[in-house]
């Protein structure tokens, strides 16, 4: 019985592998086709500006997302201030709002005529004729991903804090350590793993967005791709380009990887959370409750004001098309989140219990996934797919073009998120566990099931409600890979958004921001329970 | 043991492909007006057929299509801008179309070399000024080539590079004036620029009207949307402050592309293809075309929009449409070169 497990595990785990990876391999195969005088051409005229923009960029976002994510998570860990307890959840709200829509809002707010600037002429704060600055410029694309997705940062952060061992701190207070001591030697070591794991995502949603620097029309990496895709039609040279970009987004995995070795991160069981050491009082009160309240105004109250005043000026509302969105959206995305995170689980297991390195490597080359633009990733499938129906089926077209594709490429596309966050939650569980239970004769299989599956409970209801409200967002590879006559509301946003009627995008992207809520939901409740446990 | 695969095979089918009449038409389609749904439910009503869509960009739909070789399900592709018509017929995707009555209603010019396309609507690429900033003297039988001109430096928005309509444009001027002459005009107009290019056609009209550049290329049915009330007070208000000059009157024409469609080389359906373009081109379509996405018809018996109709009539280039695919990678190249981001 054992036997056989492990050679299911094992075949699986291959199979698993194998078909994930062929579709990113085919990008990296562009490699071998020999370059052509398009790439010459973008290598001599543009490829250095794209470089150096989409290097900017991250450095920019990293910088935003780490100051806002680590100091909003620690200030709600460890003090109690004017609404500490709702800024916990409220801080990952902006989570609902994807960056191309943040960005949609944000220009229309920037607009001459537009709700920011009426409102700042009408308190007298500018001047009639005179206007914000334009925010379709590298620091207005640094700010909105920074308010877009420090949440990465901040959630996986806070519950890293919270798993910290409170006798930790406490063994480190009796030795004398002072509490900014504590918190720079002992705490951010701790916490380090899990900053990392955090900017890393951040750092891969950053480098492969196409809405939100096409909209600011800002020459990165991915706009480069597309626009050799799409307007010299030069799909061969575009691949190149976005092995290019994975080459880098590899290298982000690798440095986090390593960083997280460098941390020995096996804590003891009691994961009581830091104590609420202190009340603020006064200016450091407020100042908490600023510092953790301009975040969620900017990324989440004022866009969702703005798309609810545009809403008001739409008659039409609801029709058969939004409802039939939504319900694709919900069940494209609750069947992502499982079976992904199923997948992130096995692959996770077989990780820890055979330290098996090739399960690793194929861990990280499926996390790759991550950072591919949308589109370029569902080339890949496609042309996978279609091999495999000509090999399946000698008539027609059965996958290409059917909702397997589109979760293939949910699954791909959000399989870091699951994986990250499984990963990070199994560090924490003691490995002692693992030998009790196999001196007492356990199977492996028994091992997971009754007792790494329930320790792992808040991982992996993390890691399926972060892969919904990736899917709910996704467009670029959904536009493609769909089925006839199948739209979610994500593109029905995109079509509002470029048939230029961004005030017909209102209800949709209400919807979208409605259904990121629920996993955010859930997410808080999984804190507070947390919390409440101790 | 036949028998369960087939079973399994056609239940996979079905729960893949969903459960699909025999009488339909498959559109890929890079035109996502709503305006379209309503014209797909107008033909279902008419002839029965049913109307499938698929809707992505141009490129996306011609790697889709060219992954599924000739089991595409495929029948027509539907789109806007001739330099994407151009690049499908080029890489052999479409085929020839046979129907006396398409082609007896739309002129040669506006069908590819072999028929492999044809137009369903006209857009034209028009300047729009101020007139209070811009005066008559300078506005008066304007061309684009004019714009290059050292006057204009600061006073002109438009879109990115990255947008099919100015790389039509380009390609247009290039196959017009040749590489260098066009390098050296997209240099001289980069430097004139008020801003880096940004935001939609609509957004370059609203720049206009809020003052922060004089003169914007874009094209015309926008100001269309934005006169009829469809984007709002704020678009409406800023629509009246501008005025609409068509470049190159004194020579070729101003600068006109095309929506267009074609039927699928694989296309299953080949006959309810024909019918589903001869629809297209019918006076009741042209009609709620015209009135709905503001483009131009491409039929004789139909007016344009009263609202379009009010710019008056003006000459046409009658550059072959064929070239903007033609000369699309020179043109994406050549404004890479001149610093047009």
């Amino acid at each position: 019985m054992k036997l056989l497990n492990l050679n299911f595990w094992n075949v699986f785990i291959y199979l698993i592998a194998l078909f994930f990876a062929i579709p990113i391999g085919l990008i990296f195969l562009s490699l071998f086709y020999g370059f052509n005088e398009n790439f010459e051409h973008i290598y001599e005229v543009v490829l250095l500006e794209y470089s150096i923009n989409s290097l900017i960029l991250v450095i920019g976002v990293s910088l935003v997302v780490l100051f806002i994510g680590v100091i909003t998570a620690l200030l709600v860990t460890s003090f109690k201030f004017t609404g500490s307890k709702i800024f916990e959840w409220a801080l990952i709200l902006p989570l609902a709002i994807p960056p191309y829509l943040l960005a949609f809002v944000m220009t229309e707010i920037f607009e001459y005529s537009g709700s920011g600037n009426l409102i700042l002429r009408s308190l007298n704060l500018i001047s009639d004729d005179s206007s914000l600055p334009s925010i379709r410029s590298l620091t207005g694309a640094i700010l909105i991903f920074g308010f877009a997705l420090y949440p990465y940062v901040y959630l996986i952060t806070r519950v890293a804090l919270m798993n910290i061992s409170k006798s930790i701190l406490d063994s480190a207070r009796v030795l004398g350590t002072n509490k900014l001591n504590t918190y720079v030697k002992i705490v951010l070591p701790l916490i380090r793993p899990a900053i990392f794991a955090g900017l890393a995502l951040v750092c891969m949603e950053t480098l492969s967005d196409f809405g939100a620097v096409e909209h600011f029309a800002i020459p990165t990496f991915t706009t480069g791709i597309f626009r050799t895709w799409l307007g010299m039609y030069d799909l061969a040279t575009a691949m190149q380009l976005a092995s290019i970009l994975l080459f880098v987004i590899i290298f982000f995995i690798l440095l986090e990887r390593k960083q997280r070795s460098n941390v020995q991160f096996s804590l003891a069981s009691d994961t009581k959370e830091l104590e609420k050491v202190e009340s603020l009082k006064g200016l450091k009160n407020f100042s908490a409750s600023f510092f953790c309240f301009v975040p969620i105004l900017v990324g989440f109250i004022i866009p969702v004001l703005e798309i609810i005043s545009w809403s008001i000026e739409i008659e039409n509302v609801f029709s058969t098309k939004f409802i039939s969105a939504s319900i694709n959206t919900m069940l494209l995305a609750v069947a992502a989140g499982i079976i992904t995170t199923i997948i992130g689980i096995i692959f996770n297991f077989n990780i820890r219990i055979y330290s098996s390195k090739n399960a690793q490597i194929f861990n990280n080359f499926i996390s790759t996934g991550y950072g591919i633009p949308g589109l370029i990733l569902a080339i890949g499938i496609t042309q996978f797919l279609t091999y495999f129906d000509l090999i399946l089926i000698d008539t027609g077209i059965v996958i290409t073009g059917s909702l397997f594709g589109l979760i293939f490429a949910y699954v791909i596309k959000s399989y870091a998120l699951s994986s990250n966050v499984l990963e990070s939650n199994y560090k924490q569980l003691s490995k002692s566990f693992d030998d009790s239970a196999r001196t007492l004769g356990s199977s492996k299989y028994i091992l997971l099931k009754d007792i790494h599956l329930p320790l792992l409970r808040t991982g992996i209801f993390t890691s399926v409600l972060l892969v919904i409200s990736e899917v709910v967002k996704e467009l670029p590879a959904t536009l493609i890979l769909r089925p006839f006559n199948f739209d979610t509301l994500a593109v029905t946003v995109y079509t509002f958004a470029s048939e230029e009627r961004i005030y017909e995008a209102a209800f949709p992207s209400l919807f979208i921001i409605g259904i990121g809520l629920i996993p955010i939901f859930f997410i808080s409740e999984m804190i507070k329970s947390m919390r409440g446990l101790n | 043991m036949k028998k369960p695969l087939t079973i399994l095979k056609a239940t996979i089918l079905i729960f893949i492909v969903g459960c699909s009449p025999v009488n339909e038409v498959n559109v890929y389609t890079s035109r996502h007006y709503d305006v379209d749904d309503i014209l797909y439910e107008e033909f279902t009503k008419k002839t029965g057929i049913t109307v499938n869509i698929i809707s992505g960009s141009g490129g996306a739909l011609m790697e889709r299509l060219r992954a599924e070789g000739k089991n595409s399900p495929g029948d027509v592709f539907f789109t806007v801008d001739a330099g994407n018509l151009a690049n499908f017929q080029k890489a052999g995707l479409l085929q020839s179309i046979e129907s006396e009555t398409i082609k007896n209603t739309v002129p040669p010019e506006l069908r590819g070399p072999n028929n492999e396309w044809v137009a369903i609507a006209k857009r034209a690429r028009v300047i729009f000024y101020n007139p209070d900033s811009v005066s008559t003297e300078d506005i008066k039988n304007i061309s684009y080539e004019d714009l290059a001109d050292e006057k204009w430096k600061g006073r002109v928005v438009v879109r990115s590079s990255s947008n099919m309509y100015n790389q039509s444009l380009v390609a247009s001027l290039i196959s017009n004036l040749g590489i260098e002459s066009t390098e050296l005009w997209a240099k001289k107009f980069v430097n004139n620029f008020a801003r880096t290019p940004q935001g939609n056609d609509r957004s370059q009209l609203m720049a206009v009207a809020n003052g922060l550049a004089d003169v914007a290329i874009a094209n015309t049915y926008y100001i269309g949307i934005m006169l009829a009330g469809k984007g709002g007070q704020d678009q409406l208000d800023a629509a009246k402050k501008l005025k609409i000059a068509f470049p190159n009157q004194d020579n070729r024409g101003t600068h006109v592309n095309i929506s267009g469609g074609g039927i699928l080389k694989y296309s299953p359906n080949k006959e309810n293809a024909e019918k589903f373009l001869e629809f297209l081109l019918s006076e009741e379509a042209q009609t709620h075309i015209v009135n709905n996405s503001f483009e131009y018809p491409v039929i004789d018996t139909i007016s344009p929009h009263p609202i379009i109709k009010s710019f008056g009539e003006f000459k046409m280039d009658k550059t072959s449409v064929v070239n903007f695919g033609k000369f699309n990678p020179d043109a994406v190249k050549l404004m890479d070169r001149a610093g047009w981001k």
